[in-house]
């Protein structure tokens, strides 16, 4: 009983989404006229609250402390990944609506905002998690819950074989990682990650450290099919068209971001063994050459996919394949530079791919048209959201004073630092990046040179839509200004509970 | 005398049987069945671990999950298969192909 007294107050953030959850259903279930509203406004205050509790749940250099019998830990690690997780689903619910959808509009308020919420939920569990068993339960509720997010336009087709899609890359990569949790358990005895780390570290025969290292190969499906990952992306460009697009923008980024948080704990800690410093950690299993063979391939499928595709969904969802490439070069240098990199990277990511899906949206809301051909002479017509997305491309692109660069630039530093026999790998990213440019500037170009559209008529763009754009626009080169604070907030939150 | 390994293959051969027809089969529900069998064969390693190895019973509350699991996924991948059923009247995988990848 005090243990779960003690786990309740260290869990908050999780408990409020819950309710919150719950009172979205039931209002949702009331029928009355102001469920609409009442429903959107229940879960900007849920997401609020959460995100204000999970900022104050430790206290200032506190390691952390387990929950639940081991299950969940509340490090400062999980509560840095906690923050751009609420973040990301309370700017999607700030900045899509029902309103300046075209594809949403029409369709039922509540049921969107909770599952929007119990997605929420599963990422910060999946953040959080300090066990397999956890690990699996939190990956998988995920998973089905965005099935359901992305088939969210019943009468569509393309919306529901979307979601079939993902489904079953899904079920097959789960499944797969579910099958090398078992083996993993088999050899360890345990599920929890700080024992595995434990029983890894103690003695064992080079042959186990093989079956370990196979065993490896099955669970990175499950992580690969979650960040959309090479050779398990395949789902994605598919999922990415044909989810509504607000969905689309916020898988592109609030999954992602549980799917890394969750590698960063597997592989970091239990995986690997803490070396001299108190974050350089020696691998105990040779994983780092696996997933730097995997990164490499995820940016160039990605990039080398992009050049082609016209529709802007599609295109954007190819380069997330290989954002989610750069991303982990961070778990790769399998240092603490390496993991600040990544955390970095990922919060400069929500603000740029957000913005990027925001344009997409509006541009469908006034013209109906997703097609990359469609956005010539789009300047003549909304310069406001041709500035706004040309920083929002130059800031994917990894272009200076944007954050995207920052992102980049801590992650290429870590990789660099970690030794010759990592260079070519720096380098095979920057040749990647380079490859980006091209795709990022060719859509700058429609939009800014090439002739068309002349005869349709300027944006009608609503004030709230223009706000959020110009908002977003600059929380892309602002935080240059206040780099020390969230480089010093970032650093401190380097700290992996590794306690049981 | 039935030991460990002897469940191993079992489990080894259920899980190949499933992935197999994952990958063969064009009805969406047979495939769903594949599913199935992968997530048991993973449930039947869980608990011959538990009951043959540390003697905790850390896998079998692990399967008791996985089964949780498993009839919730084929809940929603069932619902979807009905919606597209409805859309276009045929439960075959191959003429899923607006979305070209």
């Amino acid at each position: 009983m005090t243990e779960v007294l003690r786990s309740a107050a260290l869990f908050t953030p999780e408990i409020a989404l819950t309710t919150g959850l719950l009172l979205v259903v039931l209002v949702d279930a009331s029928g009355a006229s102001w469920r609409n509203t009442v429903g959107r406004f229940l879960t900007v205050a849920t997401l609020a609250l959460a995100l204000f509790l999970a900022l104050r749940l430790l206290p200032a250099g506190s390691p952390g402390a387990s929950i639940f019998s081991g299950m969940v830990v509340v490090d400062p690690l999980g509560l840095f990944f906690k923050v751009i997780l609420l973040a990301a689903s309370l700017l999607t619910v700030l900045l899509f609506t029902f309103r300046n959808s075209r594809e949403l509009f029409g369709l039922g308020h509540g049921e969107f905002y909770a599952l929007l919420l119990a997605v929420t939920l599963s990422n910060l569990l999946m953040a959080a998690s300090n066990d397999i068993v956890m690990l699996y339960l939190s990956l998988e509720m995920v998973s089905i819950t965005s099935y359901v997010m992305v088939a969210y336009m019943k009468g569509d087709r393309m919306s529901n074989e979307a979601s079939l899609k993902y489904l079953l890359f899904g079920a097959v990569s789960t499944g797969a990682m579910l099958y090398g949790l078992s083996l993993l358990y088999g050899m360890t005895g345990t599920t929890s990650l700080p024992h595995i780390q434990e029983f890894l570290t103690g003695d064992l025969s080079t042959q186990g450290r093989k079956a370990v290292y196979l065993t490896t190969f099955l669970i990175t499906a499950g992580f690969g099919f979650k960040v959309a990952a090479v050779p398990f992306h395949f789902w994605c460009p598919d999922v990415y068209q044909g989810a509504p697009t607000p969905v689309t923008a916020f898988l592109s980024v609030a999954p992602k971001a549980a799917g890394f948080a969750i590698m960063l704990r597997f592989f970091f800690g239990s995986m690997a063994q803490a070396g001299t410093g108190p974050w350089d950690l020696a691998g105990t299993i040779d994983w780092p050459q696996l997933l730097m063979v995997v990164s490499v391939l995820t940016m160039t499928v990605g990039n080398v996919a992009a050049l082609t595709q016209t529709n802007m969904k599609r295109l954007l969802a190819y380069s997330s394949i290989a954002h989610a490439g750069y991303i982990m070069m961070g778990v790769v240098a399998l240092s603490a530079n390496g993991a600040r990199g990544m955390m970095i990277y990922l919060a400069a990511y929500l603000f740029m791919n957000l913005g990027a899906f925001l344009v997409v949206t509006l541009v469908h809301l006034q013209d109906g048209t997703f097609d990359l051909r469609d956005y010539a002479g789009l300047y003549r017509r909304a310069p406001l959201l041709t500035v706004a997305m040309g920083i929002f491309l130059l800031s994917l692109v990894g272009i200076p004073p944007f954050v995207g660069f920052m992102g980049k630039l801590y992650v290429f530093a870590a990789i660099v630092e970690r030794g010759p026999e990592y260079w070519w790998y720096a380098v095979a990213a920057a040749v990647n990046a380079a490859i980006a440019a091209f795709y990022y500037f060719r859509i700058m170009k429609t939009m800014a040179i090439d002739a068309g559209n002349e005869n349709k008529p300027a944006f009608a763009l609503a004030f709230a839509d223009g706000a959020a754009v110009f908002l977003l626009a600059a929380a892309n080169f602002l935080p240059i200004f206040f780099w020390s604070g969230i480089e010093g907030w970032a650093r401190q939150s380097l700290t992996l509970y590794a306690g049981r | 005398m039935i030991t460990l390994p002897h469940y191993l293959v079992v489990s080894a051969a259920l899980f190949s049987l499933g992935m197999l027809g994952i990958l063969t089969r064009r009805n969406a529900v047979n495939v769903l069945m594949g599913v199935e069998l992968v997530l048991n064969s993973a449930n039947l390693n869980l608990v011959a671990f538990s009951r043959f190895g540390p003697g905790n019973l850390g896998g079998q509350l692990f399967a008791v999950f996985v089964i949780v699991i498993a009839a919730a996924e084929v809940a929603v991948a069932l619902a979807i298969v009905l919606t597209l059923y409805r859309l276009r009247r045929t439960p075959n995988l191959d003429e899923a192909d607006i979305l070209k990848g």
